[in-house]
């Protein structure tokens, strides 16, 4: 190949600028730029690129280049509806090469979502082979599939030779491009769009034609309709997917005049078979957008995680509809089956509406990025509409006049054809027979060629009537155009008719059904997450070290498993939606859902994992609060006592009573203080009362005092409480106590002897609190509490 | 040739009896005769001592090193040594101990529970290697005393007369023909002294070095927790918690006493220390295996029960003990080690009970001290995540010399033959076939090629890891080769000139803000010390038929095409715009974009951090609506848009 190049001595470029440095040499001076200008402005240009010219779509015919420049290239191609269909691969190569210098796979992609159904209201390609599905599928290699433009591409590109849209020349100047393509369909709202541009994108659903249309009509009819008020025709968006809206009318009028907002969708279903050990419910839509393999896996991961009892099992039997069966319990309540699943899972998705577009500006090859409302959009349609209708009439006109004149030219001749004979024949060519027909009649170049070029057989005698009568419909058909391009009202007519007929075709609602239901006012059940749990009676066991477990029954309790080195606390019986309440030696009471504590036949979890416990905090004793469990924790009049409460006692002697009331909703993880034990002292033990019982306490020097639990102050509120035994050392602290219920309800202790002796009213004198307790060892110490062995408590039913 | 031995028969067979192979072999028992082997001796005696403390019938031992400084004398309060006969052999108890291998107490568990010395050689073999050895013994209010000689009793047991109390004094002194040299060092035993008295909490060790007049006393309450506070205090190592963790147990069916402290520091090692029986195993073994293990797994389940699993990087177990110090004292009926020098433990059932015992009470301890559980998970992702940065900043890590290390450079980058020198350039080229052109196209001495594929990483929103994780930039950097945070030195670079080369298109203009983000963010000393450059390849092509003329922008077109017009060539001058620089030829690419003295660079300069700062942010940052307003207000003056 034969290089032309400049030569290599002399710089290529402008060298003014440079200034001179110290480095200069031979080399040119480099010239410094600001790293943010720099920045700025490569920035900048790459943002407006992708936003006018990559990510949004055109308010006229809702396309973005990529797609129209696919469109663009099969009609050209001619790979039209009743055409074969082509390779998609040589559809990608031509439209790469012609238009679109960019990566083969992102075209491809957007060929492939303009054929997909479930992705298009409207497909605007017909595939032929695998072009993916909802399950995700991808699209078979381009080597495999065909395609050709669907009928509906024909409604964008049907006029684009009538000079209807301003063109550009591509990217190397070979070709010519249409900036928009002459839809007659409202493809922006018909199909929707989707983009994310560089600092705003766009989310437009895809709606009815027939509603659109519909709408259409009527902001024709009365060009001051607001959007608000097209919203009675243009009820809400239409899913190829179907699925149902839950918004409001009002929620979706005030989508469509502000451009945004959210959509929430969800899936369809209805009741099927039920047999005896089951019921079945069948899914038959999926929300848009949402991969249908995966739902089915999320909704799997639910039963799995045991999360939804009632729900057994789900199968996908969809073919090319979709139908997912979930199996239920024969006693299940569907609806609440299926609110769960709305909640937790993608069969109910929000669509977040963005109604933003790129609107045509004075620069007919440049659009404007621009939010706009329903009334705008239909509007800009309607103008662009009007335009194309005009500038097709000019067009036609334009071809009408040219015809005319030829036609008027033969009716001048017709009866001096054989003078004219004459003149060719005798002529030394065309050029010359031209001229010297020209010269004899008044005629121009146009004419006297178009008459150079007649055919023999059209100097027939009947030829004339037939250019006669041509004449007079181009002339009549003439006036007619010259007439609507005079009068706009005219011309809005034969848009307004255009409408009509592409609403026949399209919007038909029985052809082509709306997919989507709209329906937000169905009396849905409202369901708490209390709804969800499953009643059953269980069994909580903790742990001195503070784990927690439930289990549905406890056999042998002295097998359950526990961590080396802890042992049992208390075991709790309850329902799952009670609560139980866990205290700890700092005064603080944790309150949890039974449901919430983890359910297992192993170690269980520590406590800290459900609340927030603090450093060296540890759980000293637990009650169940179920009603059956502790029955009468309520009390009967405001601020009084209830007949069963509790009752706390702290290392360093005091003392108090409290209602259990206000800890049976479930607490945060911070918990809620019962008291406030002094600084150094802790609560040993909580235990229930009812104010009847002896206490009986003892300490670590041997001492213990028995008293009646009545002596012991109610508080109203987390306090210290009352000296229950008068600590005579600072050494000296409460190991525990009990509420005994009678002479054979005893305090065991250990001595430090490893012996181990019994405190009980039998025994020893009740007296009142606050004393100092009575002395039981002469020499040595207690040691700790001996609790009695644990029992599996019963809910007594 | 070889002269064969007379005949080889019985004969010349050797049975060794008594003490005998002990004085031949010493290396067998003690491991040598060094001074390592010399205070073996010391420690057996010691440590039939600490025995009787560790069953409870000891609470003070006495240690003196005597004024020649090679002889040794060893008092214990214990129940001193049995003195009636033994009924085997015939002789004194005493003196079966002393001059029996494999004799002992402590082969049955019912004397001893737990012991160090029970290869059940120590007290016979210290006799067969000493010169002189006296071992008396308070027992039953009488004091009893025998001596010996190289391990021969030079009398029988003699009854000394009444005594109170009990005990066992052993004294004795190495035989010189052994060792050769027998003078004990006073440090050593001291310090050892010491670590026994952490290990036996409440034991007094008296001390005393007769030569230098030294007295000490050694006394631990606290045991471990001591020992763990002073090996803090030592090392200088900043606490992550205040208390440290301890536990004490017993192991209810094996009978292992197991004692263990803990305390995570900011420390980058891990220090472990474990002892068996109270003798240090230098080596680890089962028992630190199951530490080790113990601790993973408890700190593992506490983060999985309280979902602090952190994003983006694993721990490791050694992440998880990092900074951590750690004691470990054992005691065990039936040690079994590896070698008489007990520097490794080998009971393989151990390990499972340490981790039995570590792992149930660590993980309480965590659940009841949170705040102190969250400092330590905390600083154990921050190790994790540091050493997931070490790692990438490794990977990046300069080269000493340009030359060496070649292998580390990305396969990627077609380096130049003379790298780090003046002039040399390095062109962050976009997509590889860009880089195809770069590449044949430049000058091979100076010009070395960088592609890089597709869009680079938005830096501005990405943690640190993410963008070391990232295979374009982490190439870039070892590229580069001058490091980056703290490990930047410029002095690394490896070329002159960092140039960026992207499309002058939309994507090109994107990926150049992109790159100048990275170098903003992640070496703004590089730009600020002038080394950063953005080409500036031509955007159109004019050609005249004659002549080609290249232009940057469209008002050098304009000007090239009035100057044409002016020349008064007549065919129309064809113009091309370039969509990409993989459309051009090398050579082109060469002349146009590459060659110093034709090309056209722009210096990246900053002058006003604060204003780049806020500008970069608005434009990579997170707040689109900052983008948006920028977009908006400049929209004006936004030129050569690219269909």
């Amino acid at each position: 190949m034969a290089k032309r190049r400049t030569d290599r001595n002399t710089p290529l470029f402008d060298e003014t600028e440079a200034r001179p440095g110290p480095e200069s040499r031979s080399l040119p001076q480099i010239p410094t730029v600001e790293l943010i200008e720099a920045a700025q402005s490569r920035y900048l240009n790459y943002a407006l690129s992708v936003i006018t010219a990559r990510a949004l779509p055109d308010v006229r015919d809702g396309l973005k280049p990529v797609q129209r420049r696919i469109l663009y290239t099969m009609w050209e191609q001619r790979i039209t509806a009743d055409a074969k269909p082509r390779k998609s691969a040589k559809v990608v190569g031509d439209v790469m090469g012609s238009y679109h210098p960019h990566g083969d796979t992102a075209l491809y992609d957007t060929l492939v979502r303009l054929a997909q159904p479930f992705a298009l209201r409207y497909p605007l390609i017909d595939g032929h082979g695998n072009f993916g599905s909802l399950d995700g599928d991808s699209a078979a290699a381009m080597r495999y599939t065909e395609c050709r433009l669907a009928k509906t591409s024909s409604e964008l590109l049907g006029e684009i030779h009538q000079d209807t849209v301003p063109f550009r020349p591509n990217y190397d100047g070979t070709k010519n491009e249409p900036v928009v393509l002459p839809a007659r369909l409202p493809n922006l709202l018909i199909n929707g769009a989707t983009g994310i541009a560089v600092g705003m994108a766009t989310n437009i659903p895809p709606h009815h034609a027939g509603e659109v249309c519909a709408a259409l009509l009527k902001l024709l009819d009365n060009p001051e309709l607001g959007s608000a008020r097209l919203c009675a025709h243009l009820k809400g968006p239409d899913f190829p997917t179907g699925g149902q809206i839950l918004n409001t009318s009002d929620e979706l009028k005030q989508i469509y005049t502000s451009g945004s907002g959210t959509i929430r969708l969800r899936a369809t279903w209805e009741p099927g078979p039920s047999t005896r050990s089951g019921k079945t419910i069948y899914i038959t839509s999926v929300p848009y957008t949402v991969n249908k393999a995966q739902l089915v896996e999320r909704v799997a991961q639910v039963i799995l995680g045991r999360k939804l009892p009632p729900l057994l099992d789900i199968k996908d039997v969809s073919t090319d509809d979709v139908r997912i069966a979930l199996e239920l319990k024969r006693d299940a309540d569907e609806q609440m089956v299926m609110a769960y699943l709305f909640k937790h899972t993608p069969l109910q998705t929000n669509f977040p509406v963005n109604l933003t577009c790129l609107i045509p500006t004075e620069q007919p090859e440049v659009g404007r990025p621009e939010r706009l409302d329903l009334h705008q959009l239909l509007w800009h349609f309607l103008r662009f509409r009007l335009d194309v209708v005009t500038k097709r009439l000019e067009h036609e006109l334009d071809a009408l006049k040219r015809r005319i004149h030829i036609l008027e030219g033969f009716e001048s001749v017709f009866d001096a054809l054989d003078n004219i004979l004459r003149i060719v024949r005798r002529s030394e060519g065309k050029a010359d027979a031209a001229r010297k027909i020209m010269k004899q009649f008044s005629l121009d170049t146009d004419q006297t060629d178009a008459i150079l070029e007649l055919k023999i057989y059209r100097l027939a005698r009947l030829e004339i009537l037939v250019i006669r009568e041509e004449l007079a419909t181009k002339q009549g058909r003439a006036q007619d155009i010259t007439q609507l391009l005079s009068t706009e009202a005219k011309r809005w007519k034969l848009v307004r008719d255009e409408i009509r007929e592409v609403k026949k075709v399209y919007g038909d609602p029985k052809k082509n059904p709306r997919r989507t239901l709209i329906e937000s006012n169905e009396q849905e059940a409202e369901y708490s997450d209390d709804d969800f749990i499953v009643a059953e009676d269980a069994v909580i066991l903790v742990t001195t070290d503070g784990w927690i477990k439930r289990q549905k029954e406890v056999r042998d309790i002295s097998t359950t498993r526990l961590r080396e080195g802890d042992t049992l606390l208390t075991a709790l019986a309850g329902s799952t939606r009670a609560t139980s309440v866990f205290f700890s030696n700092f005064g603080v009471a944790y309150t949890a859902r039974i449901t919430d504590i983890p359910a297992t036949t192993g170690h269980g979890e520590p406590i800290q994992r459900l609340f927030k416990l603090k450093d060296k905090e540890r759980i000293v004793a637990a009650l169940s609060l179920d009603s059956r469990a502790t029955p009468g924790l309520q009390a009967e009049k405001p601020d009084g006592i209830p007949s069963v409460h509790a009752i706390a006692v702290t290392t360093d002697g005091y003392s108090l009573r409290f209602s259990l009331e206000p800890f049976i909703e479930p607490s945060t993880r911070s918990g809620r203080r019962f008291g406030r034990p002094s600084a150094g002292a802790e609560v040993v033990d909580v235990a229930l009362t009812t104010g009847t019982e002896t206490i009986i306490a003892a300490t670590a020097q041997a001492r213990a005092l028995l008293c009646s639990a009545s002596d012991i102050n109610f508080l109203s509120g987390a306090g210290k409480g009352v000296t229950l035994i008068k600590l005579p050392a600072e050494t000296d602290r409460v190991l525990g106590f009990i509420a005994s219920t009678g002479d054979r309800d005893l305090l065991t202790v250990e001595t430090n002897r490893g012996a181990s002796q019994t405190i009980s009213t039998a025994k020893y004198g009740v007296t009142g609190r606050g004393g100092k307790g009575r002395a039981l060892l002469k020499r040595g110490r207690f040691t700790q509490i001996m609790q009695p062995p644990v029992t599996i408590p019963s809910l007594g039913n | 040739m070889t002269t064969m031995p007379k005949s080889y028969t019985a004969k010349d067979i050797t049975v060794l009896e008594g003490l005998e192979p002990v004085r031949r072999r010493p290396g067998m028992y003690i491991g040598g005769v060094g001074p390592a082997g010399l205070h073996h001796l010391v420690w057996e005696i010691f440590d039939n001592a600490i025995d009787e403390a560790m069953n409870g019938y000891a609470s003070a031992i006495t240690l003196t090193i005597h004024k020649d400084g090679s002889s040794i004398t060893i008092i214990d309060d214990g129940r001193g040594i049995p003195v009636d006969t033994h009924k085997k052999s015939r002789r004194s108890a005493l003196e079966v101990i002393f001059t029996t291998l494999h004799a002992g107490g402590k082969f049955e568990h019912q004397t001893y529970r737990t012991s160090g010395g029970l290869h059940g050689v120590g007290a016979s073999v210290v006799n067969a290697l000493t010169k002189e050895l006296v071992a008396t013994s308070i027992r039953d209010g009488e004091r009893w005393q025998q001596s010996f000689k190289q391990g021969r009793p030079t009398g029988a047991l003699q009854r000394l007369g009444p005594a109170r109390g009990s005990g066992t004094t052993v004294f004795f002194r190495p035989d010189a023909t052994i060792f050769p040299k027998t003078v004990f060092e006073a440090d050593l035993i001291a310090e050892r002294l010491k670590i026994a008295s952490y290990l036996h909490k409440g034991v007094t060790i008296h001390f005393a070095d007769e030569k230098t007049g030294r007295k000490q006393v050694f006394k631990h309450e606290k045991g471990l927790l001591d020992y763990l506070l002073r090996i803090l205090r030592d090392k200088n190592a900043t606490p992550v918690h205040e208390s440290p963790f301890a536990v004490a147990r017993t192991h209810d069916e094996s009978g292992a006493k197991i004692d263990v402290v803990l305390q995570w520091t900011e420390a980058t090692e891990e220090y472990l220390r474990s002892y068996v029986n109270g003798i240090p195993t230098f080596s680890g073994g089962t028992h630190e295996s199951g530490i080790r293990a113990g601790i993973g797994k408890a700190i593992r389940n506490f983060i999985d029960t309280h979902g602090l699993t952190p994003k983006g990087v694993t721990l490791t177990s050694d992440d998880i003990r990092e900074g951590i110090i750690g004691l470990i004292s054992v005691f065990i009926p039936d040690p079994q080690f590896q070698g008489q020098t007990k520097e490794r433990l080998n009971n393989p059932e151990l390990s499972a009970i340490v981790d039995g015992v570590i792992r149930p009470a660590l993980e309480h301890w965590l659940n009841h001290n949170i705040s102190i559980a969250e400092g330590i998970v905390a600083r154990i992702i921050l190790a994790a995540r540091a050493r997931a940065a070490s790692r990438a900043a490794q990977q990046a890590v300069s080269r000493k010399s340009a030359t060496s290390n070649r292998l580390n450079l990305p396969g990627k980058l077609s380096d130049c033959t003379a790298p780090g020198t003046k002039g040399s350039e390095l062109f962050i080229v976009e997509g590889d076939s860009a880089g195809g052109s770069a590449k044949q196209g430049r000058d091979r001495t100076h010009q070395a090629i960088l592609p890089l594929r597709g869009k680079v990483l938005n830096v501005e929103n990405a943690p640190l890891t993410k963008v070391l994780e990232n295979k374009e930039l982490s190439d870039l950097i070892t590229a580069l080769g001058c490091g980056l945070g703290k490990t930047f030195d410029l002095a690394h670079l490896r070329y002159d000139r960092v140039i960026i080369l992207a499309d002058a298109d939309a994507d090109g203009n994107h990926i150049a803000t992109l790159l100048l983000t990275f170098l903003y963010r992640y070496l703004p000393q590089l730009v600020s010390a002038g080394k950063v450059f953005l080409a500036q390849p031509p955007l159109y092509k004019i050609d005249t038929g004659k002549q080609v003329y290249w232009a940057l922008d469209d008002l050098r077109l304009a000007a090239i095409m009035a100057d044409i017009k002016q020349q008064g060539v007549r065919a129309k001058p064809e113009v091309t715009r370039f969509k990409g620089l993989g459309e051009m030829m090398p050579k082109v690419l060469w002349e146009t974009t590459l060659n110093p003295a034709t090309r056209r660079l722009l210096r990246v300069a900053i002058a006003d951090n604060v204003r780049t700062d806020r500008a970069i942010n608005e434009l990579m940052g997170r707040d689109a609506s900052a983008r948006f307003r920028f977009i908006m207000d400049r929209a004006e003056e936004a030129q050569g848009l690219d269909f």
